[in-house]
């Protein structure tokens, strides 16, 4: 009888998942792993290559069996990280380890760089974003050492240091993505205005609208089991008049709606990634204009800031050089912020400086 | 086409069940042939045709031998099977070497060593050698003889059956409802041996590489080595093994706890049985064997173990490796294995010198190989760091099921349960088990990007 119990179970096993993966229609995109998916068309044109990857791709629960691993690998074999990704809270936090010096060095030396060769006539400041790993306790994790790192910029890098640390917790940050809510932002631009000289103005009518289905990046790379979570965007008088101009797409919206129902859900602030993005604000009470060196963190914070300028450029190293944003861009007088999430420090090679 | 792929698992496999078993019993064989080389053209289309010209002309070879006793055509058998397997495989290497002791430019050669080459090859020696000793008849069918050496469980990845052992089930064998259920069970230990175990223990120690390497590290990366490669490998041939089952075919063991060896003489008894036979049955006892001088005792024992590296892989390493087992076996066997009594000691020896080994044949670069050698016996820099204790402590559980499973400690354990009888809710609770092993191993297969058998590449 048993032997027949464990036959008939694998034999039903396979030739149910065999079927159902027949039968179901295709799925051209996964949200959940923020990915294109192995289609019949793939397999039309190359049906031995594309076989394993379509099967796996179009397997019926695969999410669910994604995420049966990653709870018995956490659970059952105590295993902490799952593809470099810790829990705590609910929250997915990505692993940010080791302190690599010399690529914090790197950011240093392209800083400088910038600063010394076209900055100098300018308000600058750097300033960085603590990632989720800051907020994981110093036991029982790898966790780098965030005040080391920290110290070791402020002895490299010759402009001063703007410390927002003390201004985000862990609840600031999305559950499944690495940044920051826009709502969080607060804080930190309260010391902007405090570090630049311009006055916040306290009588702006927020408009908040939200998206109820946000899965973040890490997410799909934790492969845990949670609930989708409030993707809040904020809009006011002056952002709804601005206009944004992208070298890569020309004029854009600050949100970009559409991207809501995208992989990437982010991308709703300022269109996702950007190598170069110029917002105007017609409505601008002053002359002032803002540069801000940055990565995707700064897509949600720039909007926020577009009241108290008149123009913000947003350049982001990783996908233009600087000698080519030297060629589109003058330097003179704007207030200049070197905005980095410390995960971004331990990869500074992404940045398209050349150290002089 | 790898067993623990979704392909083989949710396409493959079905396919085959539905045509093997619904088709009548006789002319099964032509289905398995089918399947087999199918399996065989999805993982390596260019060489299909190489896999059935040697399927031919030893099948070809094979009736002439039983016909008449002679010697040429058997050398020539036996020169064409290992011409092919050294052009594929060693042409490169061998080039290398000359070029290296000639002060030359290399020239290589863009050979892609055709799949499980060097399984099906000696697979078709044994045979040619079983029919020109006259231990085998000759088999009269060529499909029957190419559904032998394609047979997809064995076909890649070993292990090496031999055709006087599989010959009769070839011609008729039951496939029963037991064999089937043992063969799934056997199937599943062997898939979550190879995704759950090797690969956890993979990622163990490939991250303990990248991290602050010392004394302590250097020590449980070479462990991590070689519980890898027996999970790995084992785990194989249980897929194997209960592969065969499920079609009524019963290969013959190819592990038997190698890690509770108590000697190296011991140890390769126990481990990869069915390389280590042929290497007896067929290089060292028609050289002689011990039946001779000593000196040609010796040279025998050195011929299977420089054979024995050199058949894992075309690299230095390889060769180094084993000429490391052919000295400890030659001390063994005229000094050590006097005093290596079945206790601890023999245990901590045996265990010291397989870790020793698996570095050796972990490393393909040498210069990587010193390295690490440097770090394992650096004593002074005998620290534990953050990161190691962090790895220790991520990976604990899974190493303590890895090591308790190099035992019969789960099976002794069950047995005990059974008090000699099988109450059902032992029963129940094996079948949730297994059940529970193949889902998560599925999982597993689905979630991420596992590491092909390490076995392929020989």
């Amino acid at each position: 009888m048993k032997e027949k119990i464990l036959s008939v179970f694998f034999v039903v096993v396979l030739f149910f998942f065999f079927i159902l993966g027949m039968v179901i229609k295709d799925k051209d995109i996964s949200k959940y792993e923020r990915r294109k998916l192995t289609t019949k068309y793939d397999l039309k044109k190359d049906a031995f290559n594309n076989l394993e990857n379509y099967l796996a791709d179009q397997f019926p629960f695969r999410n669910t069996f994604l995420s049966l691993y990653s709870f018995f690998d956490r659970v059952f074999l105590g295993n902490k990280e799952n593809n470099n990704i810790y829990i705590k809270e609910d929250y997915l936090i990505e692993k940010n380890y080791p302190l690599k010096e010399k690529s914090i060095k790197e950011f240093s030396e392209k800083i400088n760089t910038i600063v010394s060769k076209y900055l100098t006539n300018n308000h600058i400041f750097y300033s960085l974003i603590p990632d989720k790993s800051y907020f994981l306790e110093d036991k029982g994790y790898q966790k780098l050492d965030f005040s080391k790192m920290v110290k070791q910029l402020e002895e490299e890098i010759t402009i001063p240091y703007m410390d927002i640390f003390s201004f985000v917790q862990l609840e600031d940050f999305y559950k499944t993505d690495i940044h920051l809510k826009q709502e969080a932002y607060d804080d930190v631009i309260k010391e902007i205005s405090k570090n630049f000289n311009f006055s916040l103005q306290n009588d702006i009518s927020w408009k908040k609208q939200s998206y109820d289905k946000f899965y973040g990046a890490t997410y799909a790379k934790g492969a845990f089991l949670s609930k989708p979570e409030k993707l809040n965007y904020y809009t006011n008088y002056w952002i709804e008049n601005a206009q944004v101009w992208h070298l890569e797409y020309g004029y854009k919206k600050v949100y970009d709606v559409e991207k809501l129902e995208s992989t990437d859900s982010y991308s709703i602030f300022l269109s996702g990634p950007s190598a170069l993005i110029e917002i105007y604000n017609p409505t601008a009470n002053d002359e002032k204009e803002l540069i801000l060196f940055r990565d995707s963190f700064s897509s949600s914070l720039a909007p926020l800031l577009i009241p108290y300028y008149r123009k913000i450029t947003l350049i982001d190293l990783r996908y233009i050089s600087m000698e080519e944003v030297a060629k589109r861009i003058t330097f003179v007088n704007q207030d200049v912020l070197f905005l980095y999430n410390t995960i971004l420090l331990n990869e500074s090679n992404l940045l398209k400086v050349k150290i002089s | 086409m790898l067993f623990s792929s979704i392909s083989f698992l949710f396409f493959f496999l079905p396919c085959l069940f539905l045509c093997y078993f619904l088709h009548p019993k006789k002319g099964r064989n032509y289905i398995l042939l089918l399947f087999s080389l199918f399996f065989y053209f999805f993982g390596e289309k260019k060489y299909l045709f190489l896999l059935l010209f040697t399927c031919f002309f030893n099948y070809f070879i094979g009736r002439i031998l039983e016909q008449k006793q002679n010697k040429v055509w058997f050398i020539f058998g036996l020169v064409l099977n290992i011409s092919i397997l050294i052009y594929y495989k060693y042409t490169n290497f061998l080039i290398g070497t000359l070029s290296f002791l000639l002060k030359q430019d290399a020239i290589v050669f863009n050979i892609v060593l055709p799949l499980g080459i060097s399984f099906f090859t000696f697979q078709n020696i044994s045979y040619l050698c079983d029919v020109y000793k006259k231990t085998i008849p000759s088999q009269k069918n060529f499909f029957t003889y190419s559904t032998y050496v394609t047979l997809f469980p064995q076909l890649v990845a070993g292990p090496i059956v031999r055709y006087q052992d599989v010959c009769k089930e070839l011609k008729e064998r039951k496939e029963t409802v037991i064999f089937f259920s043992e063969g799934v069970t056997r199937f599943i230990i062997g898939l979550a041996k190879k995704v759950i175990l090797a690969d956890g223990i993979y990622f163990f120690y490939t991250q303990l590489l990248e991290s602050n390497m010392s004394f302590l590290t250097y020590w449980l990366v070479a462990f991590g080595f070689m519980l890898q490669i027996y999970y790995d490998f084992s785990g194989y041939s249980d897929m194997a093994i209960g592969l065969g089952k499920m079609f009524g075919f019963h290969f013959k063991e190819n592990f038997n706890y190698p890690f509770l060896a108590t000697s190296i003489t011991d140890f390769w008894r126990r481990w990869h049985i069915s390389l280590s036979s042929f290497f007896k049955e067929y290089v060292y006892i028609p050289l002689g064997g011990n039946r001779s001088t000593l000196f040609k005792n010796i040279r025998n024992i050195f011929v299977v173990w420089f054979l024995t590296g050199f058949w894992h892989g075309a690299s230095w390493n390889f060769i180094l490796w084993g000429i490391y087992f052919f000295i400890i076996l030659l001390i063994e066997k005229f000094f050590l294995m006097k005093i290596l009594n079945n206790h601890f000691f023999a245990h901590i020896y045996t265990l010291f010198l397989v870790c020793i080994s698996f570095v050796i044949f972990s490393f393909t670069d040498l210069n990587e190989l010193g390295t690490f050698f440097k770090g394992m016996f650096n004593i002074k820099d005998i620290r534990i760091n953050a990161d190691t204790l962090y790895y220790i402590k991520n990976y604990g559980f899974l190493l303590l099921i890895s090591i308790l499973g190099c035992g019969p400690f789960f099976k002794n354990g069950l047995k005990k349960l059974q008090k000699g009888k099988e109450s059902k809710w032992l029963i129940s609770l094996k079948i949730c088990w297994l059940i529970g092993l193949f889902l998560i191993s599925v999982a597993k297969i689905m979630s991420s990007s596992f590491q092909p058998f390490i076995y392929f590449r020989f």
